[in-house]
């Protein structure tokens, strides 16, 4: 079978080296289409392949019989035994032109127009909702994830893989980056679909500042630099469950909004808000903000 | 307990006995018969890993069923562009294909039907959440045609009596292991299709489908057996490497995809709207699974084998009628579970079957249903002549 994918697909150039393999554009040499090849080593034991990776695959095999707009193909699946105790497992996706990332480096001078990134949004958010019914959660949202056809389109990649690595990243050093993740998860708290949210409001200002809302350096420096532009939650807030207290941080005010994303307009930041709110549960689901007044606004178009 | 009583009866022992007559190269599957050898997994714990559990994550449900049918209709459209042809269909046409046509989805789908399905999706612990109940039920109705063998071809040199004999040989395994109903037509789900596009020496039959068992315990069982306890349990004819070496080509040549609504998930949502009583509801799950030993019955949806046992089951036990009764099927019933031959040919199918069971030598199935846990329903005295009952419906 190792024979079937290196013939069948066959590599063009090197994407790009994520934290956990390199993904390749290829050809496919039966239909001539592009593809983008991802391999997740997984170590098999005495029971063979690990339950974990035969669930999240079997998952996204699932989903991509919804055939969603917004979400990246699924073409095939492909799996080698490179070791009685290693088996590598190939994830062929149609090729997208760029990720998001690329997409705001390339924007014009002026950054992008209003009723760009509300479209954008409106297409994250839709994609956010079909992951969040079916059960799934992303957990990895950032620019980097998110690509975007030539025409336009968004789609959402790396959803569910997340589970899939996480299972097996013992063997590999993993730096994921800090900034899109919301307070619960630097808290090590439980957490459930609003950890997407809250990402999803990072890469909503992103669109309009063309960089990262918080950089932060640590989990701690990352949750200080988030409390210093939200504000100090009230001590009901803060979930009990954890080791990192609310003493830790200084007794800070919510700011305007406005001062960190100036383009914005007032029901942009309203919304913003509602994806940036520290419970969890308080955040807004992704099904209400598609129905909140900043996606039905037409005067954002203009 | 149930079990006790299975293994020691003779039909099991004999039923190895001529199959290994019958059949040479399934040679190795009479050593399964004694008690001696499936009792180490059942009592020795060791055998059974715990696997490690992802967290349980409570997922966010706040959202209003209105909004959430804009979702899935709104992506529906998308799809109806170009997927007409493979089967995808309008909710309104799902459910009720005479009414093909009208407009307004809110109009057609009667709310009381849309109450009852989300209260047994509920009841049946199928979902998590019941604003999603309805969205789940749509999904499987959409879904439900996927993984259904288009024909019923077997390979070369494959009988429908070999299948049976690989099934039920299956069923008890099933059992020893305690697994989940789920699981048991998942396994068979996958062992049919894998029979369509794996070339699998009569050898290799046994391990192909211990592997898709396997499999489908990976991904609906907590529980898991360790690879070496299942080939005890095929009393070592096949090597640890060899059975996952099985199981990595399993998963190429399904591509990976486990997805499958069980019948019995149709069965029970049905029977809980159509407010069945225990017994029929008993009667039908014996009827269902005896479809898994019919060749015949691989290309039937899921929804059309529920809806089918579960008449015939009426049929068979005849219980007086209440208005109260009477009415809930009326509405059970408005689920339009497929075209009458298709049902008629179930129905028929399975009468046949459930007469003749207890002469089988394929009985696991037949034995598993005679316990008083199953209410005694294989041997029901009402099997017998259902054959001319049926031919006065007909
Ligand atoms: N289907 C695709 N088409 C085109 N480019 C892709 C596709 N999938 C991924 N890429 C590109 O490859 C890059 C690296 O892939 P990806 O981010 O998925 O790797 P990774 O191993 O998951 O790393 P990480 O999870 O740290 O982001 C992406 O940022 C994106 O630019
Ligand atoms: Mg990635």
């Amino acid at each position: 079978m190792a024979h079937g994918t290196s013939l069948q697909y066959e590599p063009v150039a090197e994407i790009g080296g994520g934290a956990y393999g390199t993904v390749y554009k290829a050809r496919d040499t039966e239909s001539g289409q592009f593809v983008a090849l991802k391999s997740v080593r997984v170590q098999t034991d005495q029971n063979g392949l690990p339950i974990s990776t035969v669930r999240e695959v079997a998952l996204l095999k699932r989903l991509e019989q919804f055939d969603h707009p917004n979400v990246v193909r699924l073409m095939d699946v492909c799996a080698t035994q490179r070791s009685d105790q290693e088996t590598k497992v190939t994830l062929v996706f149609e090729h997208v032109d760029q990720d998001l990332k690329t997409y705001l480096e390339r924007a014009p001078d002026a950054g992008l127009a209003p009723g760009r990134i509300q479209d954008l949004m409106r297409q994250l958010m839709c994609g956010l909702a079909f992951l969040h019914s079916n059960r799934v959660m992303h957990r990895d949202l950032k620019p980097e994830n998110i690509l975007v056809t030539s025409q336009g389109q968004v789609k959402l990649a790396d959803f569910g893989l997340a589970r899939i690595y996480s299972c097996h990243m013992a063997l590999t050093p993993v730096v994921v980056t800090l900034w899109y993740r919301p307070p619960e998860v630097l808290l090590q708290s439980s957490y459930a679909t609003p950890v997407d949210i809250w990402s999803t409001g990072c890469i909503f200002a992103e669109m309009f500042r063309r960089k990262p809302l918080f950089c932060g350096e640590s989990e701690v420096d990352q949750l200080g630099k988030i409390l210093q532009v939200i504000g100090l939650p009230s001590e009901d807030e803060w979930p009990t469950d954890v080791s990192l207290s609310r003493k830790h941080f200084p007794s800070l005010l919510p700011r305007p909004i406005t001062d960190f994303v100036p383009e914005i307009n007032e029901l942009g930041a309203q919304l913003l808000l509602k994806m940036l709110t520290f419970d969890p549960l308080k955040r807004i689901s992704a099904l209400n903000a598609l129905e909140d007044a900043y996606f039905q606004d037409e005067e954002t178009l203009t | 307990m149930a079990r006790t009583g299975f293994c020691d009866s003779k039909p099991l022992l004999d039923l190895h006995k001529k199959a290994d007559e019958r059949r040479a190269p399934l040679r190795s599957w009479y050593a399964c018969g004694t008690i001696d050898c499936w009792q180490p997994v059942e009592v020795e714990e060791s055998r059974m890993v715990p696997v490690k559990m992802e967290p349980v994550h409570r997922w966010e449900r706040r959202l209003s069923a209105q909004t959430n049918e804009s979702i899935i209709m709104g992506f529906n459209e998308d799809r109806l562009t170009d997927t007409a042809a493979d089967g995808c269909v309008e909710e309104n046409m799902l459910l009720y294909p005479q009414l093909q046509g009208f407009p307004s989805l809110q109009a057609l789908v009667p709310s009381l039907l849309r109450h009852e399905v989300e209260t047994a999706l509920e009841k049946l612990d199928l979902i998590w959440d019941r604003t999603f109940a309805w969205d789940m039920f749509l999904d499987m109705m959409r879904t439900q045609a996927i993984n259904t063998l288009p024909n019923a071809d077997l390979p070369r040199d494959f009988t429908d009596a070999t299948r049976s004999v690989l099934v039920d040989w299956l069923i008890q395994v099933h059992e020893i292991l305690h697994f989940q109903e789920e699981t048991l037509y998942l396994a068979i789900n996958l062992l049919n299709r894998s029979l369509h596009v794996i070339k699998v020496t009569t050898v290799n039959l046994q391990l192909l489908g211990m592997v898709c068992l396997f499999l489908a315990a990976k991904k609906e069982e907590c529980l898991l057996p360790e690879v070496s306890g299942l080939c005890y349990l095929m009393d070592h004819t096949y090597t640890k490497p060899q059975l996952l070496r099985m199981e990595r080509k399993v998963l190429l040549v399904l591509k990976f995809d486990l997805s499958y609504c069980p019948p019995l998930h149709f069965l029970l949502l049905l029977a809980s709207i159509a407010r069945c009583s225990a017994k029929v509801v008993w009667m039908a799950r014996y009827l269902l699974e005896l479809s898994l030993l019919e060749g015949q019955c691989v290309v039937f949806l899921p929804l059309q084998l529920a809806g089918s046992v579960l008449c015939l089951s009426r049929q068979i036990l005849q219980e007086p009628p209440t208005p109260e009764g009477e009415a809930a099927w009326c509405l059970a019933s408005s689920v339009h579970v497929g075209s009458e031959t298709a049902v008629l040919r179930i129905m028929h199918t399975l009468a046949g079957a459930a007469a003749k069971a207890h002469t089988r030598e394929t009985c696991a199935t037949f034995i598993k249903f005679s316990s008083p846990e199953t209410m005694y329903v294989s041997v029901h005295p009402g099997l017998k002549n259902i054959a001319a009952l049926l031919g006065v419906c007909t």
